[in-house]
């Protein structure tokens, strides 16, 4: 009996002790941070807008919950971070000195205006005046010089960066970023609001090249590089510093991210106070914009296109559809790298070993009229997607269907190639022998993680054995698993499938598809489609978009012909928003634009 | 007593080192490292960056060399920085997870108990009663619905339609502190919790239900009841303890699961706790994260079967250590 009562007791002193464990590590991790003050109370501006009689202008006020559903990793800084999570709170909080517009042009940002020299190798761009930091502090050339200065230094890859793309071509890179000169070149501070980046050669891109966000100087001017990613104005809520219109005010690790707005915006007082990022399971995402605890559901997923209908049936929330920068393929193994080049991790198209079927063109062109496109996207996608013929972004100045062949679906025409091609059934058993008369057996390779494309592929191989072509379905691998096979490609692989997102900055496709770009898994070789890309990024020539233009459709029906690879489809994203949400504008590369023009209506 | 269970503890570190190799062999022999997942997210990054960095990170070298280099800072309570998680070290990146997960799942373990217990007594008490048939039910329900399902369920109807209890996350909103905070923290634990807790509660309470029937047949229970010893005597002091040895065993197990957290449940009510992060981990090759979950993880177990087999004494004179 005794005993009893005293396991009874043991068992509600630990039940106390939990509860004060809980209380105190929270009175610990989480000081409530200081309301700053002068934000609360609205003055007379607020007055202003709520007295204009119900012509629903833009309020003043008001706090907007977004949901994305996966946490982001942590790291809140322009420089380091590296996932569509953290971009979702980076958009609110940095900015660049040009951005783009919805016809994927450069506009101003914080600079207001620019001038480029004859030859393209040097852009001087005067800032916006009176743009301060989060904390108070004047925004300056000098932080330009410093952000560009940092992606350029020893040790910012080792420390874990990679956005080096924006500074490899500045004059003088090479030297001061391999520690040779303490003498950075590349950006120069004219004075206080005029800085001028100076380009080793003639630069095509070189708006892109400017348009990186800029991080403050009197934070990380004195932190190593390598203590950057760790410093708490990278991790910390409150101590992330950036000119955009709202700060990075408060976080609940791995659930809520809080945005404040910064009232002193150099591009007009936001109208919200604040933004609330909350993180929400998938699958409990739609009741909860349908109870109204979250406001919108953007980037980077959207709304699930086979939920399109359930949210377009709320009465309060609107949708917003339209293209993402990115596509799905199955590609062709054309080429295997040997064992050596393998080992050794060289891409010399000169050592390449051709993949017998798979480098006959014939056999791909016939697979690509064997697929019927236009029923996954119906079906798979219900139709919130789009078949594209050439591997550049449809947004772009750049993409041209015309020079493309469309590869409608048309089995009778995939029959008739393959015959052409001399793979016929030659033993009645259904499916096609090789030229030799040996059995034929395509293996199709897919990796875990995306469902669509998961999925796509048992649909694809009946198109294939339709045509009479033997596929070999292999069990999905785990996407790290995936990749490292799909890299060291010393195997027997001839179909694989896999997706890119491409950036919104430049249309130039020569990182996926030049013969050694690392990236050109299918192991493409073609001479021509190498000089294509070459010379659409050929200066002089290449400062005219029109000629850039001819270059890429020109580029585009060669691929289209010798095909390495099949462009399945390319998916829609889905925004849906509460009614309560206006000013809303998304840009093609993202929802998150000008939020200090959005506003609630209560 | 004490020096069994000082003998158990040296037992441990053999134990942990074999665990070490183990894990940190399997989890770098897998194809594919910590880079090779995150080089597909952005083709505009050269693929060269991530060859520095992994030569920075010193993926490239010899499985022992990178195992030496672990275990020598590992002993020494480094366990290094995560390869995903940019510049976070593990140690951080664990902490708060830690918490959540211990949280979460004593609050189970606790409903688990308080439930389980006391009606699979009563329910071999007065077996093939309306409560036992009852119970019985909800035993089978509890074991055979789906833990996503009925964490869904439980947020669609509790959650989403009646608004009794918060959906998703551990607080409403960052900032609170003190009694609010508590209270805020455990109105966000219950759906979680009673998930979580389901299945164990059904286990626990047949098991109990099972024990209390076999040992109130058993012959020292006749004699007890013949010498005239009260019904409450008999089942506290003679019934119970031998009834409780199997559960305890149970429990012991039970202390390093609830740790490891519960990936799906967390998932469901993104609850950030240790499984889905140890999950995501493996994923991604994170090893540093994946060594110091596994090391935790089976500490925790090692523990709990120590306290296991000491309670045993405790409820079972008969069972001695020396």
């Amino acid at each position: 009996m005794f005993k009893r009562v005293k396991l009874g007791i043991t068992l509600l002193i630990l039940l106390f002790l939990l509860g004060i464990l809980m209380a105190a590590c929270n009175s610990e991790t989480t000081d409530p941070e200081p309301e700053e003050p002068e934000e609360t109370e609205e003055p007379a501006e607020t007055d202003e807008s709520e007295e204009e009689p119900a012509d629903e202008g833009p309020q003043m006020g008001g706090t907007l919950t977004g949901a994305m559903d996966t946490a982001p990793a942590g790291v809140f800084n322009p420089i380091f971070y590296q996932e569509a999570y953290e971009a979702n709170i980076l958009d609110f909080t940095h900015e660049g000195l040009v951005s783009q517009n919805e016809e994927l042009g450069f506009e101003p940002n914080l600079a207001k205006e620019w001038t480029i020299n004859e030859d393209q190798t040097e852009i001087t761009l005067k800032l916006e005046e009176g743009v301060t930091w989060h904390d108070g502090e004047p925004f300056t050339a000098e932080d330009v010089v410093f952000t560009y200065k940092a992606i350029s230094s020893p040790g910012y890859v080792e420390a874990g960066g990679i956005r080096t793309d924006y500074a490899v071509r500045l004059l003088g890179y090479e030297a001061f970023n391999s520690g040779e000169t303490d003498e950075f070149e590349g950006v120069v501070a004219e004075d206080d609001l005029t800085v001028t980046f100076k380009f080793a050669e003639p630069n095509v891109t070189i708006l892109k090249d400017v348009s990186f966000s800029i991080i403050p100087e009197h934070i990380f001017g004195d932190v190593p590089i390598a203590e950057i990613p760790s410093h708490p104005a990278t991790l910390n809520a409150g101590e992330v510093i950036g000119t955009g219109p709202f700060q990075f005010t408060e976080m609940l690790e791995r659930e809520q991210y809080v945005l404040t707005k910064h009232a002193d915006y150099w591009n007009g007082e936001p109208y919200l106070d604040q933004i609330v990022w909350r993180v929400v399971d998938q699958s409990v995402m739609l009741g909860l914009l349908e109870n109204g605890e979250i406001d919108f559901i953007a980037d980077p997923n959207g709304v699930p296109a086979a939920d399109f209908e359930t949210v377009e049936a709320l009465d309060h929330v609107k949708i917003i559809e339209q293209t993402d920068f990115g596509y799905q393929l199955m590609g062709f193994k054309m080429n295997h790298r040997t064992d050596a080049d393998v080992e050794s991790g060289a891409l010399n198209p000169d050592n390449w070993v051709p993949n017998e079927d798979m480098s006959v063109q014939l056999i791909r062109q016939a697979m690509a009229y064997a697929i019927d496109r236009q029923a996954i996207v119906d079906n798979l996608l219900y139709g919130h997607g789009s078949v594209i013929n050439a591997p550049v972004a449809q947004q772009f100045w750049a993409y041209d269907e015309s020079a493309t062949t469309a590869y409608e679906y048309d089995p009778e025409k995939a029959n008739a190639l393959l015959d052409e091609a001399g793979y016929v059934d030659t033993n009645d058993d259904g499916f096609r022998e090789t030229p030799d008369g040996e059995e034929w057996i395509v293996n199709l390779n897919y990796p875990t993680g995306n469902k669509l494309r998961e999925a796509s592929a048992p649909i694809l191989a009946q198109f294939l054995e339709a045509v009479g072509i033997k596929i070999d379905l292999r069990q999905p691998k785990e996407m790290t698993a995936y990749v490292e096979e799909l890299t060291n490609d010393n195997t027997d692989w001839d179909l694989y499938l896999i997706g890119w997102s491409l950036g919104s900055g430049d249309p130039d496709p020569s990182g996926l598809w030049k013969s050694d770009a690392a990236y050109n898994f299918g192991r493409w070789n073609n001479p021509d489609s190498d000089q294509l890309m070459l010379d659409a990024m050929k200066a002089p020539e290449a400062f005219e978009q029109s000629y850039r233009e001819e270059k890429y459709s020109e580029w585009q029906g060669l691929f289209s012909e010798d095909l390495p690879a099949v462009l399945l489809y390319a998916q829609n994203k889905i925004y849906g928003f509460n009614e309560r949400l206006n000013g809303v504008n998304p840009m093609p590369y993202s929802f998150n634009n000008d939020p200090h023009l959005w506003w609630v209506s209560e | 007593m004490y020096k069994y269970i000082i003998r158990r503890v040296l037992v441990f570190i053999p134990m942990l080192f074999a665990l070490t190799v183990i894990v940190f062999g399997l989890a770098l022999l897998a194809p594919g490292d910590a880079l090779t997942g995150q080089s597909l997210a952005d083709p505009n990054v050269d693929p060269e960056v991530y060859e520095q960095q992994r030569e920075a990170l010193g993926l490239n070298d010899p499985i022992p060399v990178q195992y030496f280099r672990w275990i020598s800072a590992a002993v020494q309570g480094d366990f290094g920085n995560s390869m995903v998680f940019n510049g976070r070290s593990v140690a951080e990146l664990i902490e708060a997870r830690f918490a959540n997960t211990l949280y979460l799942g004593l609050f189970s373990l606790a409903i688990t108990i308080i439930v389980a217990i006391p009606i699979g007594i009563y329910s071999a008490r007065h077996p093939y009663s309306l409560l036992d048939y009852g119970a019985t039910g909800f035993g089978f329900f509890g074991l055979s619905i789906p833990n996503f399902f009925f964490g869904l369920m439980a947020i669609y109807f509790l959650s989403i339609k009646l608004g009794w209890f918060p959906a998703q996350g551990t607080m409403s909103t960052p900032g609170l502190t003190g009694w609010e905070a508590f209270f805020n923290r455990l109105h966000h634990m219950f759906l979680p919790g009673i998930t979580l807790g389901l299945a164990g509660t059904a286990t626990y309470m047949r098991y109990m239900r099972s024990e209390v029937l076999d040992v109130l047949g058993s012959d020292y229970i006749r004699t007890a009841r013949a010498k005239g010893m009260s019904e409450r005597n008999v089942l506290y002091k003679h019934t119970l303890r031998n009834a409780l040895i199997p559960i305890i065993t149970l429990m012991g197990f039970e202390i390093g699961v609830l740790l490891s957290g519960a990936v799906i449940t967390e998932q469901v009510f993104q609850y950030p706790g240790l499984g889905t992060l140890f999950l995501s981990s493996v994923t991604n090759r994170d090893y540093p994260v994946v060594m110091a979950i596994a090391m935790i993880l089976g500490v925790l177990i090692l523990i709990g079967n120590l306290l296991a087999d000491i309670f045993y004494s405790i409820v079972d004179p008969r069972i001695r250590y020396d």
